[in-house]
């Protein structure tokens, strides 16, 4: 009986990426950030509060992280990117090359020129599985499916997270601040 | 009464009920989830100092359930109203100047992801003509009601 309530749930963390999590998955709380590559916003947020986050409740066992792709429509070059990313997660390499994705989102979102941003940080042999990665049906259909998991919490806006602690989810928009994030981790912590 | 007054009590019971329900649902959705939520919501407007963000965030949820709550029973109805279009004319304008400004954030008002949008706009801007048409319905209900005991007295 327990498993019919659950299922939502369950149901919403089945189609987890292993290589695109940081953490502990019995962690109280679950953390899952739907990001866009070429979103200005969610560049902020991976390049301030992420480390934060990571540093303060991932380490410490109290958050598991999983990252979600949620490419918009209004940005030319954002489901290249996530081809990318998600085909160098097949090789474990989802961190260093959304890092980099975003360290040079100005440059690639004005010139398109995404795939020299994704190299940068890949050796030659990783550069060809990626390449060839990045058009392959299961990483399409990954992506598909992020989309789809943040369609079903009614997502418009990138950065959005989701927090969940059991069945209860709550879908994030906006500034995200630092310390009322944190603090509501630290209650639903407890 | 006449007929034309018998409208005006229906058209200012309706309104006076329609935003009652409004407002208590607009309280459920944020006391139903952490304080937190709301708290940045509020915070994404980029208005106030993290210290009065968490006073609204903590407050007005309640005074929207008693403004709600006031507008069902009809207590103190004129109060209720003008407080009512005053605080809506104050949501509509954040509303206006975050959309005018291109900030893509939520608006606060019903829940989570309520992104700003013409239809956001639309909406809250109904709700505050309905609320201005019952504070001038409620003044002028009270300004032609007869004296008590003119009857007695005529």
């Amino acid at each position: 009986m327990g498993l019919l309530f659950l299922w939502p749930a369950m149901a919403a963390m089945n189609d987890i990426d292993p290589d695109k999590t940081a953490g502990n998955p019995a962690a109280p709380v679950t953390i899952e950030v739907f990001s866009d590559f070429q979103c200005p916003a969610c560049k902020g947020f991976h390049e301030r509060t992420l480390p934060q986050l990571e540093r303060e409740f991932v380490a410490t066992g109290k958050v598991f992280l999983v990252y979600r792709e949620f490419p918009l429509a209004v940005h030319a070059h954002s489901r290249e990117a996530a081809n990318y990313a998600v085909a160098a997660a097949r090789l474990s390499l989802y961190r260093p090359v959304a890092d980099a994705l975003f360290r040079d989102q100005i440059a690639w979102s004005a010139n398109g020129k995404v795939w020299d941003t994704v190299a940068s940080v890949l050796t030659l042999s990783q550069q060809k599985k990626v390449k060839a990665g990045a058009d392959d049906a299961s990483v399409l259909g990954e992506i598909m499916r992020d989309v789809n998991a943040g369609n079903g919490v009614r997502i418009t806006s990138t950065p959005t997270l989701v927090v969940s602690r059991g069945t209860t989810r709550y879908p994030i928009s906006g500034t995200l601040n630092y310390e009322f994030l944190k603090s509501l981790i630290d209650d639903l912590s407890k | 009464m006449t007929s034309r007054s018998k409208t005006l009590r229906a058209v200012t019971l309706v309104l006076r009920i329609a935003l009652g329900v409004v407002f208590v649902y607009a309280a459920w959705t944020k006391l139903r989830t952490p304080w937190e939520l709301f708290a940045m919501e509020v915070d994404s407007y980029q208005l106030l100092p993290l210290k009065l963000v968490e006073l609204v965030a903590r407050t007005l949820p309640w005074f929207e359930l008693f403004v709600g709550l006031l507008l069902m029973t009809g207590f103190w109805l004129r109060t209720t109203a003008a407080a009512t279009a005053l605080l809506l004319a104050a949501f509509f304008t954040l509303m206006v100047r975050a959309y005018a400004k291109g900030m893509e954030i939520p608006c606060g008002c019903f829940g989570a992801n309520d992104i700003i949008s013409w239809k956001t706009l639309l909406r809250d801007g109904s709700l505050l003509a309905a609320a201005l048409a019952l504070t001038v319905l409620s003044f002028r209900q009270r300004r032609k009601a007869p004296p008590t005991g003119s009857l007695k007295n005529a």
